[in-house]
């Protein structure tokens, strides 16, 4: 399947995906979709403009847990990284962080808007 | 595995949901909540839950908020709670733990063991569930064939009076009713619902102590001579006396009221009764009410030398203090008991 080789490509581990649902990779390229939409109305860059920083570690949270659970790895691994960081306060690194992987980011969330359509 | 029981997943990220029930739709029925106030809701409601997988992290009411409101309802203990979690503080992990949540499940989720890990712990809860349920009934059943026994006794002692053994429950319905209309009236005489069921249970050992009093005055057809009348007073002494004998009846909370029953049902409020003329709230009240339902049964009830005297007429007859004084509040309490009942009859 076209999208989930571009994704592999992109890093994303679509095997454990699928896996953890069972091997229903129409559920999974659902929750693709969900996790593209979700990911959107969940952007913390603008938080961090505003410095709202308990706001961006509650969004920065519940992607990582997301991204974990369709194992989009580069997201995941990213904003784990965003969390700790915040978390032990340092914002200012979490900002860079969120800075390398938007691209990579964007690249995923492109691939899977443009196969599902 | 039987599809019967059921899970709720609560977690506000519908992704997290999906997976997981996607992971346990084959062998679990799935109730969904997005928020802790929902998963609170759908707890207290009219499911049959057999276990929550929570989300710690949620916008409003969020994991701990629900552990907290299931510890208080009791829930916690038949249901175990399964933790939702990334990566949370050791301290919320702790406090979950503390709340009574059994586990903690990673996220990202590894399906195969988490299937194993919450199927286990079902199966375990179920048995400690159905466990607990045996004991209960086995308590219930116990509690049950010792009131029988008592009321054996009573009856026993009760048919030599050649009386049938209603009369024993009658009373101890009457305590009930009165107990509990003049806990509901009177802050001074509040009794939990608990304890106003074991002054009932206790009442019919009232006039356990005729079983020592001698047949030749205990059935006497004519009236009592003044000697006769002082030795049948003395069942209320008889009867604590005996019920003395046995601690392990009257230590039991469930008859703890049963020796002051015995020994005060006669005492009357202005301080005439027998045997030790106590006077007022010297008498506990339990005794009180167990007086005037003793009372009006024998005065409603038919006997070998007299008619049943009507509800009015009775009551006419215990206000007039025909039957030795009794408190007012507690005639105050009867009369609209009866009242009550007479109504609804
Ligand atoms: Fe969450
Ligand atoms: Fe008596």
């Amino acid at each position: 399947m076209k999208l989930f080789d571009d994704l592999k490509a992109l890093g994303v581990n679509v095997n454990d995906g699928v896996n953890r649902l069972g091997g229903n990779e129409n559920l999974y390229k659902r929750l693709l979709g969900t996790f593209a939409k979700t990911i959107k109305s969940y952007d913390i860059q603008p938080d961090f403009d505003e410095e709202n920083y308990s706001e961006i570690t509650e969004k920065a949270h519940a992607i990582k847990g997301i991204a974990g659970n369709l194992s989009i790895t580069p997201i995941y691994e990213g904003y784990t990284q965003i969390v700790s960081l915040l978390r032990s306060s340092e914002p200012m690194h979490a900002k860079e962080v969120l800075k390398r992987i938007l691209p990579i980011q964007n690249g995923i969330i492109e691939c899977i808007e443009k196969n599902l359509n | 595995m039987d599809k019967e029981k059921t899970i709720l997943i609560v977690d506000d990220m519908e992704i997290n949901r999906i997976i997981l029930a996607e992971i346990f739709k084959d062998n679990y029925n799935i109730l969904q909540a997005c928020n802790g106030d929902r998963a609170i809701e759908m707890l207290n409601g009219a499911y049959d839950i057999s276990a929550v997988l929570l989300d710690l992290v949620m916008p409003g009411t969020d994991g701990l908020g629900v552990l907290r409101d299931m510890k208080k309802s009791g829930k916690i203990v038949a249901i175990p709670v399964f933790l939702i979690t990334a990566e949370e503080d050791e301290k919320t992990l702790m406090e979950g733990y503390h709340l009574g949540a059994v586990d903690i499940i990673r996220k990202p989720f590894m399906s195969h063991f988490l299937k194993h890990r919450v199927n286990n712990i079902i199966e375990l809860y179920g048995h400690r569930n159905d466990l607990a349920k045996v004991v209960e009934e086995q308590i219930a059943r116990l509690n049950h064939l010792n009131q029988s026994m008592i009321e054996i006794l009573a009856t026993a002692v009760e048919f030599r009076d050649c009386e049938s053994g209603e009369h024993v429950k009658r009373i101890s319905g009457m305590t009930k009713a009165l107990m509990t209309e003049v806990s509901n009236r009177y802050p001074e005489y509040y009794m939990t619902a608990d304890e106003v069921d074991k002054i009932s249970k206790s009442s019919v050992l009232h006039d356990v102590g005729k079983i020592s009093i001698p047949d030749r005055i205990l059935t006497k057809p004519g009236r009592l001579t003044p000697e006769e009348y002082e030795i049948m007073k003395l069942h209320t002494v008889k009867g604590y006396d005996f019920l003395m004998q046995f601690p392990d009846i009257i230590d039991e909370s469930t008859y703890k009221y049963s020796c002051d029953i015995c020994r005060y049902h006669h005492e009357r409020w202005d301080g005439k009764g027998y045997p030790d003329g106590l006077k007022g709230d010297e008498i506990p009240i339990w005794a009180q009410v167990v007086s005037i339902a003793d009372v009006y049964d024998a005065l409603t009830a038919e006997r070998v030398y007299k008619k049943p005297f009507s509800h009015e007429k009775a009551l006419e007859m215990i206000k007039n203090g025909e039957c030795g004084t009794f408190n007012p509040k507690l005639l105050e309490a009867f009369e609209s008991l009866t009242n009550n009942w007479k109504n609804n009859n």
